[in-house]
């Protein structure tokens, strides 16, 4: 069973609410789901299709690239320790949030491996994660009060 | 929404030294008294102290007054400068690649032992100098300054590095690294380099050796 297949299980289930597909087994493959299913597409994909970690959580800001969404993106990179065929692979897990009003469900509940990934995202990004156990800040100054780095909007003071 | 005002008003609280952040929910409010800086209670330990045990200002009163003449006396500063520079503690604060670089020049190789650079052991209240390796970013930077205050005079700082010259790799476009650390500390010398070789700094030893035999402390 390939990522291929494991798209199509989650297409299948969630029909209506997948709203992109990539799927590129060289590149990445990629599920970018609406926000209010997230974390039911999140169980399904652990409980019944073996992703049991988080690699990474990530966002983009793509208010200033081609397509000028006002949106964040925040993708989570899932991997499998128990299933031996999906070792290799590295499936992306994407919700786009409102720029504006950023906020989405925390997934640390599925998978305890997000807590310091969405800290992380929460103080570059701004994305407020709902029902996270420890929502502080992790490595910015503790007198930080700017916009948050990574975000289009943020200037660099510079010298 | 994110670009935010400067000035207090309802919905807004005070983050640090610096701003205030929109209140978004109870963690945020939370989250920002956990990270609130506590102050020093820096009055409360001059009342309880004094104020020339906390910060401590020369007494040129009296017989001490003879004392201080007496130690600037040109020759005696000489004599003074010469026992400072040819016995210096090093306290080195790591934060970066040039401490690679920083333990290569202990190697006996260039054994700087010759010129009284002795090992970054000791204690960093009996230190001498302090050499600053590698970036530091604007959160290590009280702490660094803090560091910078343990120390016992006469003190000297090298700035070992672009990262802590200017910011190196990070300067210009970096929300999170001071640009130099000549922007919080009295630098005495700057070794420049990405990391630099033993011999910049072996340089740099021998440069702040002359600074202090010839020049003003005392």
């Amino acid at each position: 069973m390939s990522l291929q297949a494991v798209v199509q299980a989650v297409d299948g289930k969630f029909g209506p609410s997948v709203l992109e597909k990539t799927v590129d087994e060289k590149k990445i493959v990629k599920i970018v789901v609406d926000a209010s299913v997230v974390k039911s597409v999140a169980l399904y994909l652990r409980d019944n299709l073996g992703f049991d970690h988080v690699k990474a959580v990530t966002g983009v800001d793509l208010s200033k690239l081609l397509k000028k969404e006002n949106r964040i993106e925040i993708i989570y990179h899932l991997g499998s320790y128990s299933r031996p065929d999906l070792h290799t692979s590295d499936l992306a897990l994407s919700v786009k949030l409102d720029k504006s009003a950023p906020r989405m469900v925390s997934l640390s509940e599925v998978w305890t491996s997000c807590v310091y990934h969405e800290r992380e995202v929460y103080e570059m990004f701004g994305v407020v994660f709902e029902g996270h156990p420890d929502l502080r800040r992790l490595l910015l100054p503790e007198y930080w009060s700017d916009t948050p780095p990574m975000l289009k909007d943020y200037e660099a003071p510079g010298r | 929404m994110w670009p935010l005002p400067r000035t207090p008003f309802p919905g807004y609280v005070k983050t640090g030294i610096f701003g205030y952040r929109h209140v978004d929910s109870d963690s945020v409010v939370r989250m920002v008294e956990e990270s609130e800086v506590q102050s020093k209670h820096v009055e409360e330990t001059v009342s309880k102290y004094g104020v020339d045990k906390v910060h401590r200002v020369e007494d040129r009163s009296g017989v001490n007054y003879f004392l201080y003449r007496f130690r600037n006396f040109r020759l005696i500063r000489y004599l003074l400068n010469w026992g400072r520079m040819a016995s210096l503690f090093p306290a080195h604060i790591t934060t970066a690649c040039c401490s690679v670089e920083f333990a290569a020049t202990h190697s006996p190789r260039y054994d700087p032992e010759r010129f009284g650079w002795l090992p970054a052991t000791g204690s960093l209240r009996q230190s001498d100098v302090l050499v600053v390796e590698g970036t530091v970013t604007s959160k290590m930077a009280m702490r660094l300054r803090l560091v910078y205050d343990q120390m016992p005079d006469p003190k000297w700082v090298i700035a070992m590095g672009a990262c802590a010259i200017s910011g190196g790799l990070y300067a210009k476009d970096s929300y999170n690294v001071v640009q130099g650390i000549d922007d919080i500390l009295p630098v005495d010398v700057y070794v420049p380099g990405c990391p630099p070789r033993p011999e910049t700094l072996f340089q740099g030893i021998l440069l702040l050796r002359e600074k202090i035999l010839y020049g003003r402390w005392g």
